[in-house]
């Protein structure tokens, strides 16, 4: 902010930096020249001011601009390659160029103040009253009359483009330069001229903030994502969302007990079991929690590798919600905040015979539990009864499964013989029970590395879960009807 | 404040340093010449390469110099120590793949220990190579970020990786701690922007894009524009070890191709990799068949690093550059830009 302070003001200066030529050296020369024939005692515009701030002349900039405006700067020599990938993309700028050509910049332009402002050096700064300026301009009644209205139209829209720059660059690159004249890293910059400037007009608007909420680049890189870090695409995943509701609601007419047991915030992962020669549990399981949780909460399921072998397949699950099952992931997913769902039986959980059905396989090395002590999230135990009976395996084909890349060859009641419509589920009904959340926070991160605790954590939350299995199936009347 | 915040980075250098650029003459280290030209903190910039870059100005001296020529260390140690060269930024890589491996063999692994030796017989305490995220390979298993701990998966077979892979492992080594010289290994994403030329330029400015039937990788792309800056960065800052230079967000490949206004063309697997071979074969394709499975699968990293220690903070996401690029493709398709990319 001292840099404001130490900035002189400059009534009636001329050296007016409004313009920012292209990069195209050829063409900026000749535009400025014109300008500079025009009307103005100094072509100032014919200095290399590109609009992007990433510019370590700006120091030069300015002392050249206290040295005077009768100097001619057409001269100076310019490095001109690297200039373009700093810039910001080729806008087109001649249009702006008329805020020049309509005299304003013969007027009490601080150019300096202008750039501070983060406006770029080819606008008014804000504290310009444009009709304080045309008063103040040099009488030029003919040219008045012809471009007064215009030039104020395109003031105005030369300085909203400004505001928005400023937000923009406001955290701007790493290379531009402190008072000092010393490279300061990014963020610097940031925090020193983000702060809105002291001195804003009455007659104009402060608009900046929201300016740049709605059109500034960071509201442009909200709105345009269409895809999460994981490659879940929203607009796919609508399109897709009435199937997999009727399957929720009507095929599977899936029952949910205790919910509320998954935390209505924060990080958390639900642990369940595994089954089906299809695997949709993990589909299912997103869909509760959309359908069923007070909170809409986001489930992100992680999927077993071979998936991601094959064609389609991998890209569906993907698209859809699943995240390949590895602990960057998982972990890039708690930090997030968001739930994660883990199958530990993993493959042996899908590939395990019908007549094994509802027996828990192997947790696996007790991974997800060294998840959940590192990042320190609770585990929600989940059973999900119903899914073993809609694709049971009956047989795995085991010599086909090196030959597809697939763990397993499955054959169900009705496939191959049946051709891929075989794969479809049969109809059963599903029932998904909650456990209470268990908290593993008296333990500390260290305890990851205590492979005997890991072991035993691993081991209770599988009988927990065997458990809840065991008495749900109990309940249960029947396989189609629940 | 500026103080407290300049802490993340350590003192910036007290002396003005006298930068030696190889591959000065190729688009990075022109740009990046270009820009210290225009740094305060820089004295000189050394520019080695085979020939002139066209953005050198008064700081910049230039060396006629190929890595790949026979007396290439001696006369590097004598430029290097006659300049009192503080940083070498090591760019002398090439961007695509090309069909004189042996050269590139030369170039990029042999050339780099020529350089380091050189290094090592002058007074140079840090050198900065620049290196590619594509050396972690596309696996089916790899996670959706990669951080820079991962080890490299790249195809081996391939010499486009390896001799990279190698010139890296040279690098790291010079820089091991205790010998009080540094090392700096940005590894940066494809990049894409309205001047730059490489295999995914190319790849992405054919009418037909071929990918492969029923797979979608997300990809990433760091500006042009950011890796020199990038650059810059590890130029100026004495921040050692390897740091990934990507932009934000990921995209999926047929959102790319869309992006760049080109048509998907699916081909089944086993068919398209018999195609690439023959075609690149054929110096018809843009990359050898190894380069496959980046169609296939996933190769996206991390750059929390960068942004935390490096204090590198892309300017443009991968979206934003795609869309910089096709901008500029789309005028060179109609022939209203004329300017070749570099």
């Amino acid at each position: 902010m001292n840099r404001k302070d130490k900035r002189p003001k400059q009534r009636n200066s001329s050296a007016s930096q409004s313009t920012g030529p292209r990069p195209d050296k050829s063409k900026s020369k000749s535009k400025s020249e014109k300008r500079g024939d025009a009307r103005s005692p100094a072509p100032g515009g014919a200095r290399a001011s590109h609009p992007g701030p990433s510019n370590p002349k700006r120091k030069a900039r300015r002392t050249g601009h206290n040295r005077g405006p009768a100097e001619p700067r057409l001269g100076e020599r310019r490095v001109q390659l690297p200039r373009r990938p700093i810039d910001a993309p080729p806008s087109v700028i001649d249009e702006r160029t008329a805020v020049d050509e309509a005299g304003l910049s013969d007027t009490d332009i601080d150019s300096e103040e202008a750039f501070e402002l983060g406006i770029g050096a080819r606008v008014v700064p804000p504290t310009t009253q444009y009709g304080e300026a045309f008063e103040s301009a040099p009488p030029d009644p003919q040219e008045r009359k012809s471009g007064d209205v215009e030039a104020q139209i395109r003031a105005l829209e030369a300085r909203l483009d400004g505001l928005i720059r400023q937000r923009h660059f406001a955290d701007g690159p790493a290379d531009a330069v402190a008072q000092d004249g010393e490279p300061v890293p990014r963020g610097i910059l940031a925090k020193t001229d983000s702060s809105p400037p002291a001195q804003i007009d009455a007659g104009e608007p402060p608009a900046s903030d929201f300016i740049s909420r709605k059109w500034g680049r960071s509201a442009l890189r909200s709105r345009s994502e269409e895809f999460d870090d994981f490659g879940l695409d929203p607009s796919f995943e609508q399109r897709v969302k009435p199937v997999v509701e009727f399957l929720y609601r009507s095929y599977f007419r899936t029952s949910v007990e205790g919910i509320d047991n998954v935390p209505a915030e924060g990080r958390c992962i639900v642990v369940a079991n595994h089954s089906g020669a299809v695997p949709l549990d993990g589909l299912m399981l997103r869909a509760a929690l959309r359908i069923e949780h007070k909170q809409r909460r986001d489930l992100r399921w992680l999927a077993e590798d071979f998936v991601y072998y094959l064609p389609f397949a991998g890209v569906f699950m993907n698209r859809v919600g699943a995240v390949r099952a590895c602990p960057e992931n998982a972990e890039r997913l708690l930090e997030k905040e968001s739930i994660v769902g883990v199958f530990p039986e993993g493959v042996h959980g899908i590939k395990k015979l019908f007549q094994e059905r509802y027996r828990l396989q192997r947790f696996g090395r007790g991974g997800y539990i060294r998840l959940c002590l590192r990042m320190r999230a609770p585990i929600v135990p989940c059973a999900i009864i119903g899914a073993e009976e809609s694709s049971p395996l009956l047989y795995r084909l085991e010599g086909l499964t090196e030959l597809l890349g697939l763990p397993y060859f499955p054959i169900t009641p009705t496939f191959p013989f049946l051709g891929p419509a075989g794969l479809l589920p049969a109809p059963t009904k599903w029932r998904m029970r909650f456990g209470e959340p268990i908290n593993l926070d008296n333990y500390g991160p260290e305890a990851a590395d205590d492979h005997v605790l890991v072991g035993r954590l691993s081991e209770r939350v599988r009988s927990s879960i065997q458990a809840m299995l065991d008495s749900g199936l109990r309940e249960r009347r029947s396989v189609w009807f629940g | 404040m500026m103080l407290a915040e300049r802490g993340r980075l350590g003192a910036p250098p007290a002396r003005r340093r006298v930068v030696a650029v190889t591959g000065a003459a190729q688009f990075l280290g022109s740009n990046l010449v270009g820009l210290l030209e225009e740094d305060p903190n820089v004295r000189a910039i050394v520019c080695l390469d085979s020939e002139a870059p066209t953005t050198a100005g008064a700081k910049s001296r230039v060396y006629n110099l190929s890595l790949t020529e026979g007396l290439a260390e001696e006369r590097m140690t004598e430029i290097l120590s006659a300049e009192a060269v503080d940083v070498v930024i090591h760019l002398a890589f090439l961007d695509s793949p090309t069909h004189s491996t042996a050269f590139a063999h030369e170039l990029e692994s042999v050339g780099t220990m020529h350089l380091l030796n050189a290094c090592r017989r002058t007074k140079v305490h840090k050198v900065v190579m620049r290196s590619q995220t594509l050396l972690y390979g596309a696996h089916a298993t790899n996670p959706n970020y990669l951080s820079e701990k991962h080890p490299l998966r790249a195809r081996r077979t391939e010499s486009f990786f390896a001799d990279k892979i190698e010139a890296e492992n040279e690098v790291l080594r010079f820089g091991r701690p205790g010998q009080g010289r540094l090392a700096t290994v940005l590894r940066i994403a494809p990049m894409l922007g309205p001047t730059v030329d490489n295999f995914v330029t190319r790849y992405l400015s054919h009418r037909l894009t071929p990918t492969v039937l029923g797979f979608d990788p997300l990809w990433q792309f760091v500006h042009e524009a950011d890796a020199v800056r990038a650059l810059r960065l590890a130029a100026l800052y004495d921040v050692p070890g390897v740091f990934n230079i990507v932009g934000d967000g990921v995209l999926p490949l047929r959102t790319v191709i869309k992006l760049a206004g080109r048509t998907t063309l699916p081909l089944p697997r086993s068919l398209a990799s018999g195609l690439t071979t023959a075609l690149w074969l054929t110096q018809l394709a843009e990359a050898p068949p190894a380069f496959f499975d980046y169609l296939q699968y996933i190769c996206v990293a991390d750059g929390a690093l960068a942004r935390k220690e490096l204090g590198f903070e892309p300017l443009y996401t991968s979206r934003e550059a795609l869309i910089d690029y096709a901008n500029a493709q789309h005028l060179r398709d109609v022939r209203l830009l004329s300017e070749t990319p570099a």
